[in-house]
């Protein structure tokens, strides 16, 4: 009946704007209580650019982008710029995880030949348009995961994962700021001007535990049986407000962006806020105004409600919550599967990277973990020790492909099948390297940063989680969505080693004593080999004292 | 004593060879390595041919026949035209006359339509080739002279030659375009034509800066492929093009304006001052994302006015009003904007339908000025046919190849001449192979396109000239130039200074006594003691 309803309501409230060729813009916005002392904010827009193969001509979709895509044959791309550290075990899982710093990957066409240069190009291009620093991304830094991604759209016939199509970068030490929201916004068909999007101030946002902006292309069956694809481009931001900072827990828009929301885009065909009020029932809160309607999901064994509002064109309108009690004690019950990441060791010589994945689940879970260590952090396979030991039956299929000096990353994939209720810590060393002076980056002593672990997993349960199914793209996709697992990548929190670094100043001391010394010991042995030592006798002349005294000895003798 | 002198003699024999290696050592070997190691490096280029290049000396030989009923009139048009046009060095007219055949003089009597006498000659001679021209006697004109889409014109007789000569000089061979496009200063036409390249992007911008107040029925894509696409299709042989079309919603744009009050429908209207216009044009750069691609793109914007500033007029510099069916203005080197004014029905009905023949026939003029077609004058007694399609006269296209020709070659010269001069003058200019390979390619396509210019062969000249062109513009920009330019020299001193200063003085001041003793002088002179 509800569900009848609110059916009847999306109807009634479809966009008055006709849409001219058939692109399609939505807009969202998912908010989530973390109790007790975070809330998530995520916003998605989606643009839906029908037809056309060479993106020619644009209408709603951001033509930037669509040439980009064309122009490289990109058939799936994700892009995140993110600043701050997602923290699993207490604020549960994310609608779409994200690396700290820069992530890039994408597949290209399958008739791409030359794939290495074609993203090359590729993250060039997008250097550029983003204000990120992609082009740092180069064959050294860059993998092809063999089974820890696999492509979310309608990719190429066969269904297949072509992964020597491929290729999965990351940049931690990418700091993300406004001058890569700005051309972010410019992408969206209402820029900043209207809508969801004029709520995406800088000064607000980023001033945020965690921000995550990203951009996710993918292409889309456009009928029922996928004979011709269209291209989903969504572009994403997550925030975790940090109540300490906000100094209240009752959140409003007003409170979070500074403003409040000024009616939907004009655009948009829906525009929808989802707050997640499965909170409530242990601390309980109330939204103001009520809400237009209140979703109920039953999905895999998980129960959610979501209030949804509706917005229209172009009422200005504000959304808060009021806590009704506070000082409750809260006790965390984490997510199916949490995981840390730590590195090892002491001294210049050698080091470790320890990742322990905990199943808090009654059945074993299948994930496949990615460690992706640069050149310089050279880990080796013979150290691989899964909880101590070297042989382990958790190992379901493994794939190691060496590093090599200045051209390629170490890339090691394990599948592993985590015993229920257990922790399992996967442990291998590396040795430390030295580098050329030239190849330290500004502030070495700061130290390396070590890219996230790729954590690919099958959850046997919706607990905790808040990703859309595979086939959705709007949120009310989720409603009682149960599969037999459900698919999610998680990044695990990057490492930091210091590697052995020189004092800089050295090369020009060295030289200038080098020279010294050489300019000293020239000078005699030049002298020795060129010159000829003569006697000379020598008539010393009398002093004035010595002749004072000669005539003191005259008058005495 | 003998033998104490002699033994003194070998040692300093000993002693001179010994300063003699050190020299040999540091001054001999040491010196040029040092010279040659420290040296940037640059593949030899052709400096005496670039610099030889003259710019101004640059013309193209064209044909052109005088086809007229009798020997004396052919004659005495060739004479004039002859005389008229020896005046301009940059162009050569290679004049050749001929007697119309008798049934084709009295088919061309006969014919009533000029389009159909057209045809007639056509028949006749070949009027398809590049760089050739006819001009034909035709007594039935009711002007002196007529011109068409063809490369013919119709002159009546005789009498007609003056106002034939300006209509060859000011429409179809332009040779103060064609000096303009030598010249070292741009010329009015150059001002506004886009800088020669490989190819150009076309994007159609449609600004919609209130789709919650109106809808727009217009299809971008269709509108730009058949206008637009027909239009550039016939400019293959100049440049490749790409065509696009994007949809900018939500512009804003304040054009700080107060309604006019006037007699007509609206009974109002807005006048968008020419102050105003250029900051439209950079809110219009800022999205229209034209960044992103590899070439460079004209911009087509209509802008389409909402209901409550509608309708947009033009001001002028003078604040005038500028009376026109459509409201448009271009940018040089950049495109064109047309403002589309909804009608009060419109308005009123939220659907607004633009006149798509209109505009794109306004983008396309707009188009053909950017891209180096001139506006004609009008010239008393001479008829110039009106366009009737979007495709560009025939002549026109041989009038651009021509002034495209000149104008890549004296820039490819220029940038190579500009570039040996800075290469002279900033001495740690890397010149790799590649730069090397490009400035000789360039070297050796001007050269062709000479050669080509003075024969008259119009096209295959024009693909040398663009050789050249790309080659020495890539060269010119190739950032790889740079790479040592901000390696300072007295930090190359800092380093070199502290191990040669303190070496190189003792050697040199050596340098007497060895000389000294290489002429047998006696080195010390025996002092008496």
């Amino acid at each position: 009946m509800l569900n009848l309803r609110l059916l009847l309501f999306s109807v009634a409230f479809l966009s008055p704007i006709l849409q001219i060729k058939g692109d399609d813009f939505k807009e969202e916005m998912f908010i989530k209580p973390l109790p007790p002392s975070h809330l998530y904010v995520y916003f998605q827009f989606l643009t839906l650019a029908n037809g056309e193969e060479s993106f020619e001509h644009s209408h709603l979709a951001p033509r930037s982008l669509g040439e980009i895509v064309s122009r490289y044959q990109v058939e799936e791309l994700h892009l995140t710029l993110t600043e701050g550290q997602w923290k699993h075990n207490t604020w549960g899982y994310p609608v779409l995880d994200a690396a700290p710093g820069a992530e890039l990957y994408a597949w290209f066409a399958p008739d791409v030949v030359d794939v290495d240069t074609q993203w090359k190009k590729l993250s060039s291009t997008l250097s550029g348009l983003f204000c990120a620093s992609l082009n740092f991304i180069e064959n050294m830094n860059t993998v092809s995961p063999k089974m820890a991604l696999w492509p979310t759209g309608a990719y190429s016939k066969s269904h297949q994962n072509i992964t020597s199509q491929l290729r999965y970068a990351s940049l931690p030490r990418e700091i993300v700021c406004t001058e890569n929201l700005t051309p972010w916004k410019k992408l969206l068909p209402c820029e900043s001007s209207h809508g969801f999007s004029s709520l995406l101030n800088s000064r607000m946002i980023h001033n945020t535990n965690y921000h995550s902006i990203g951009v996710h292309i993918r292409r889309m069956c456009s009928g029922s049986n996928c004979l011709d694809t269209s291209l989903e481009i969504k572009q994403t931001v997550a925030l975790v407000y940090d109540f300490k900072i906000l100094n209240t827990m009752d959140w409003s828009l007003r409170k979070l962006f500074g403003q409040g929301l000024p009616g939907a885009c004009p655009l948009s065909s829906s525009s929808r806020i989802y707050v997640d009020i499965t909170s409530n029932s242990s601390y309980p809160f109330k939204l103001l105004p009520e809400p237009n309607s209140i979703m109920f999901s039953h999905r895999g064994g998980s129960k959610t409600e979501l209030a949804v509002y509706e917005i229209n064109h172009s009422n200005m309108m504000n959304i808060g919550a009021k806590y009704e009690m506070r000082n409750k004690i809260f006790v965390n019950i984490p997510p199916p599967l949490t995981f840390n990441r730590y590195v090892l060791g002491y001294g210049k010589e050698f080091g470790g990277i320890v990742t322990e994945l905990s199943n808090n689940y009654w059945a074993p879970i299948d994930v496949v973990l990615l460690e992706n260590a640069p050149w310089w952090l050279p880990i080796q396979l013979s150290t691989l020790r899964i909880n101590g030991e070297a042989e382990s039956k958790l190992i379901m299929s493994q794939y190691y492909s060496p590093g090599r000096s200045r051209q390629k990353p170490y890339h090691l994939e394990l599948l592993l099948k985590l015993p229920p209720k257990s922790t399992t810590t996967v442990t291998i060393d590396f040795e430390f390297v030295f580098l050329k002076w030239q190849e330290y980056p500004p502030d070495a002593n700061h130290g390396f940063y070590v890219g996230s672990a790729l954590l690919s997993a099958n959850l046997p349960t919706a607990k905790n989680y808040t990703s859309l199914p595979i086939t959705g793209s709007t949120f009310d996709s989720i409603v009682n969505a149960s599969k037999p697992w459900y698919p999610i990548v998680f990044r695990t929190n990057g490492g930091m080693v210091s590697l052995p670094t020189p004092d800089f100043s050295m090369p020009y001391n060295v030289i200038c004593l080098a020279c010294t010394v050489v300019a000293l010991a020239f000078g005699p042995l030049n002298n020795i080999c060129t010159k000829e030592v003569v006697l000379k006798i020598i008539v010393v002349p009398v002093s004035l004292r010595q002749k004072i005294f000669n005539i003191f000895k005259k008058k005495k003798d | 004593m003998s033998k104490q002198d002699s033994k003194s003699i070998a040692d300093e024999a000993n002693r001179m060879w010994a300063s003699a290696s050190f020299v040999g050592v540091l001054i001999v070997i040491g010196l040029p390595l040092w010279w040659k190691t420290t040296e940037v490096y640059r593949v030899a280029l052709p400096y005496d041919e670039i610099n030889a290049f003259n710019t101004e000396s640059h013309h193209i030989t064209t044909d052109i026949t005088v086809l007229a009923n009798d020997e004396l009139t052919a004659a005495t048009i060739a004479e004039l035209l002859k005389k008229e046009f020896e005046q301009y060095d940059v162009i050569k007219l290679n004049i050749k006359q001929q007697i119309l055949s008798e049934d084709l003089q009295q088919t061309l009597d006969a014919v009533a339509e000029e389009q159909e006498a057209l045809e007639e000659v056509a028949a006749t001679f070949d009027t398809s080739l590049h760089n050739a021209f006819y001009v034909v006697q035709r007594k039935q004109l009711f002007q002196d002279v007529w011109v068409g889409t063809e490369r013919v014109a119709f002159f009546r007789d005789t009498k007609a030659a003056p106002t034939l000569i300006e209509a060859l000089k000011s429409w179809i061979y332009e040779p103060s375009v064609l000096h303009g496009a030598r010249s070292e200063t741009a010329d009015a036409a150059r001002q506004v034509r886009f800088p020669s390249g490989e190819g150009f992007h076309v994007v159609l911008s449609v600004v919609h800066p209130k789709p919650q107040a109106m809808k727009v029925d217009f299809d971008a894509a269709e509108a730009v492929e058949d206008y637009i696409g027909s239009f550039v299709d016939e400019l293959t042989d100049l440049h490749n093009f790409t065509l696009k079309s994007q949809w900018l919603h939500l512009l804003e744009f304040n054009f700080q304006t107060n309604e006019v009050p006037e007699a007509s429908l609206w009974g109002r209207h807005f006048p968008a001052r020419y102050e105003r216009l250029p900051l439209l044009l950079t809110r219009l750069e800022e999205r229209a994302a034209t960044h992103v691609s590899d070439r460079p793109a004209l911009n087509l914007a209509l802008y389409v006015a909402p209901c409550d500033v509608a309708p947009l007029a033009m001001y002028d510099a003078d604040n005038n009003r500028v009376m026109s069916a459509v409201q448009a203005f271009m940018s040089p080197k950049w495109g064109g904007v047309v403002l589309g004014n909804p009608t009060k029905e419109e308005c009123e009905q939220k659907l607004y339908t633009p006149d798509v023949k209109l505009i794109m026939g306004t983008f396309i003029s707009q188009l053909r000025k950017l891209l180096g077609i001139t506006d004609k004058e009008l010239i008393h007694l001479a008829h110039l046919e009106p366009l009737r399609s979007v495709v560009p006269r025939r002549w026109e296209l041989d009038s651009l190849l021509r002034i495209r020709t000149l104008e890549q070659v004296t820039s490819a010269e220029r940038s190579l001449k500009s570039l040996a001069k800075l290469l002279g003058e900033i001495s740690n200019i890397v010149i790799n192979d590649e730069v090397g390979a490009s400035i000789n390619q360039a070297v050796a396509s001007i050269h062709s396109a000479r050669r080509l210019m003075t024969e008259g062969e119009l096209l295959a000249a024009h693909h040398h000239a663009q050789q050249a062109f790309l080659a020495a513009d890539s060269a010119f920009m190739e950032p790889s130039l740079l790479a040592l330019l901000y390696f300072p020299d007295d930090q190359k001193y800092a380093i070199y200074i502290p191990l040669f200063l303190p070496v190189m003085f003792p050697v040199i001041l050596s340098l007497k006594n060895l000389l000294l003793w290489l002429r047998g002088k006696p080195l010390h002179k025996e002092k008496t003691d």
